[in-house]
């Protein structure tokens, strides 16, 4: 678009921010199977000073199973339930919900919230979800999705693994997985479970909760911009799903990249479960972060600076059934295209 | 740490700290009351001071030390000599101060302005006195000195009577370049306000209750083109003025939102490399009665054209107008050419009175998006019962200081955005 008031300060995406997030909102979305105590660990969490002021939004399909002490079958009404918490229940239309949630907070109708907090339904995948704040552009410029926590049962999170489609897609696009109920599991259940997370999910920081609590800042702290500390190896296991992270010491042209990721997305944008992470491109002082939910890519931004000051592209990719090496020879094949003409 | 709270109608609004970080606050030994001056020093032993004005009687101004931001600490007060005096304007270059002294009414004493020796912030030495009383003047309402050269003012003249008692206050320039004998050497007022001017005076486009003068408030001059002042003129508006003969300025350009706004234009602040200005209103009516008052963008890449494109969102008067005292624009952090001056022309920040202080990005100048908020509770020993936040400074480190009007005294925060 064409700016007739140009900044020297704004890079090509814009005003450089301090964290992705920007001014927007910050969006937690809690996912995890039916029963694995997301609603508990939230209730916890409202009730901290960390969580004052959080909008939760429980996205519920079918029969609404919740306890009435915490969130009343409100439909589409708000309502509140201390801390200068609200809550509204919706079972169809989460765009619509977050919007007004917007217009009410404008209208004085809701405390001043400072968070949201998504409780998904314990059959939903994720995915739909995270995509929304990318398609809807009202949205994506109100809200940040910070982080995706989901929650799993460690006394039988490994049998429903084993079984649910849906709880592995849980997992796979988990920033954060939180253990729960850890004192009805069997201790020699506990390797297993996190060796069979660890194949789904290598990124995702695992915290264990206790007695229905968890250190609040597993519900508001981000996930690092996709800045992670441990290395990942290319990891293929059952469904096809594989992990891997792209790095790049060279600045990269913006062009290639994005020609890539359309390319990508045209031909397979449905395997191309997350991809998330800093780019160094060429011309930009900051880092670009980049995501993309399978065929969905969330605006860029521009950071203010290098996190510790380490500057250098790392993409980290969660596919199926494509390997690091399409990615790669792809991206080497259009960079080199670009470079000829 | 803890902020304090007014005893009064508690509960009757919830605070905000949305994308701001409280990280203290100094209620400046129980004289919380300030203006609009905000300066800050950084003093020949690498202290940082930031000097503040009081809004009013008893107290002249308070320097606190926010080398710590963490941890303000009173290094100086001053009282002012006379209870019908207020200071409520200062600005600082290297190691001196002018302060500007006000009347609340003509013909008192002393009014003017008055030029400091901080280098010892412990211990201001006045270096000079400019008196601008007058049969005619409350002395000198704003004052503008970042150059160590020219203070550019908003004040009365002994030589100055206006065709109407609220119009008192004209452009005036003083060369400081020896500040022990400063020179006034311009001065410009709108056509018609002085008695013996060809032109008729200004109409008078306002309620009574809203007609606040036409004359002048922020003086405002940049290095980056000296040769101009963004001069706001309250009632009648703002003026581009040329002022590269600072004996003759000349308006260049006007743009004025009264009627049908009403009135106050109070800043004017350039945004150079974006072809963009900021203007400001003052709320200075309580429970909302002069809605809206706001901070607008307009399109400045024509200066001889000004049009305006947007202003910054404000929440519902209707959740405010009830909560005590003013609520609207008033002052914005300026980009002050100091090099302990945040600059930004990306973001605006705001002061609010009950409305709290509010940041906007204007990346996309014709949609300004609210993008963090604070709204304390109203202080202890406040005259309202809500916050009435009436200026905010940022220095080069991005913290954020901002002041209330009345007694909660200086809030410093953290930008989280």
């Amino acid at each position: 678009m064409l700016d007739l008031f140009p900044s020297r300060d704004a890079g090509p995406f814009g005003r450089r921010q301090k964290h992705a997030r920007g001014g927007r909102v910050p969006v937690t979305v809690i996912t995890g199977f039916l029963g694995a105590g997301k609603t508990t660990l939230l209730q916890h969490f409202l009730r901290t000073p960390e969580g004052r002021g959080t909008a939760v939004i429980v996205n519920e399909f079918g029969e609404v199973g919740i306890d009435d002490a915490l969130i009343r079958d409100c439909s589409d009404q708000t309502a509140l339930i201390g801390n200068g918490c609200v809550c509204c229940v919706v079972r169809s239309d989460l765009q619509n919900a977050l919007r007004k949630m917007v217009i009410d907070r404008e209208r004085g109708e809701i405390p001043p919230f400072v968070r949201i907090v998504i409780e998904t339904s314990g059959l939903a995948d994720p995915g739909p979800i995270l995509q929304t704040f990318a398609t809807d552009r009202s949205l994506g410029s109100e809200f940040f999705v910070d982080v995706a926590v989901t929650v799993v049962d460690a006394a039988t999170g490994l049998d429903t693994l084993g079984w649910s489609s849906e709880s592995r897609k849980q997992v796979i696009l988990a920033d954060r997985i939180i253990l729960s109920k850890t004192d009805l599991a069997e201790p020699d259940a506990m390797p297993p479970l996190r060796a069979r997370l660890r194949e789904l999910n290598s990124l995702a920081e695992i915290v264990m909760a206790d007695e229905g609590k968890v250190d609040p800042h597993c519900f508001i702290e981000s996930a690092g911009d996709g800045e992670r500390s441990a290395f990942v190896a290319e990891a293929e296991h059952s469904d096809g799903i594989t992990s891997f992270v792209l790095t790049e010491d060279r600045p990269v042209n913006w062009s290639a990249f994005t020609r890539t990721m359309e390319t990508l997305i045209a031909l397979r944008g449905a395997d191309l479960l997350r991809a998330k992470g800093f780019l160094d491109v060429e011309g930009c002082r900051g880092p670009v972060l980049v995501q993309f939910v399978q065929h969905l890519p969330h605006p860029p931004v521009e950071l203010a600076a290098w996190p510790e000051g380490k500057r250098g592209t790392r993409i980290v990719f969660i596919t199926r059934n494509i390997t690091e090496t399409e990615v790669r020879a792809l991206f080497d094949a259009v960079r080199n295209l670009i470079l000829v003409s | 740490m803890s902020v304090t709270e007014s005893p009064l109608t508690k509960g009757s609004y919830d605070p905000v700290a949305w994308n701001f970080k409280l990280i203290a606050q100094h209620t400046l030994d129980g004289f919380g009351g300030m203006g609009e001056g905000m300066s800050i020093q950084i003093a020949p032993d690498g202290r940082r001071i930031i000097w503040l004005a009081h809004e009013s009687a008893p107290k002249n101004f308070t320097a606190v030390d926010v080398s710590d931001p963490r941890k303000p600490k009173v290094v100086c007060q001053t009282d002012l000599p006379q209870a019908y005096m207020r200071s409520n304007s200062l600005e600082i270059t290297d190691q001196v101060m002018a302060v500007a002294y006000q009347c609340q009414k003509i013909n008192q004493k002393p009014a003017g302005f008055e030029l400091f020796d901080i280098s010892k912030p412990e211990n201001p030495k006045s270096i000079a006195f400019v008196d601008c009383s007058g049969p005619h003047s409350r002395g000198v309402h704003q004052l503008w000195f970042t150059d160590g050269e020219y203070v550019h003012m908003a004040a009365g003249a002994a030589d100055f009577e206006p065709t109407h008692p609220n119009d008192d206050q004209c452009y005036r320039c003083f060369d400081v370049r020896n500040p022990s004998k400063p020179v006034e050497v311009g001065r410009w007022w709108l056509p018609g306000t002085r008695k013996g001017d060809n032109e008729p005076p200004p109409a008078r486009h306002q309620k009574p209750a809203l007609d606040k003068g036409n004359r002048a408030h922020n003086t405002n001059v940049y290095p980056q083109r000296p040769d101009r002042l963004y001069l706001a003129y309250l009632d009648a508006g703002m003026f581009i003025m040329d002022i590269s003969d600072k004996s003759k300025p000349k308006p260049i350009s006007r743009f004025d939102n009264s009627p049908p706004y009403t009135g106050f234009t109070h800043t004017v602040v350039p945004l150079f490399d974006r072809g963009l200005v900021i203007m400001t209103d003052e709320s200075t009516n309580d429970n909302a009665t002069d809605w809206p008052k706001l901070i607008w963008i307009l399109d400045a890449r024509d200066e001889t054209n000004l049009v305006p494109i947007s202003t910054c969102p404000l929440p519902n008067p209707e959740d405010y107008k009830t909560r005590g005292g003013r609520f609207g624009a008033h002052n914005i952090h300026e980009n002050t050419p100091r090099p302990t001056s945040w600059q930004s022309d990306q973001i605006v920040l705001g002061t609010f009175f009950n409305g709290g202080l509010r940041a906007y990005d204007i990346s996309n100048a014709y949609q300004p998006k609210e993008v963090a908020t604070f709204v304390p509770p109203g202080p202890a020993m406040s005259k309202y019962a809500s916050i009435q936040l009436n200026d905010v400074f940022v220095d080069e480190r991005e913290i954020v200081y901002t002041v209330d009007r009345f007694s909660g005294g200086l809030y410093i925060l953290e930008m989280d955005f």
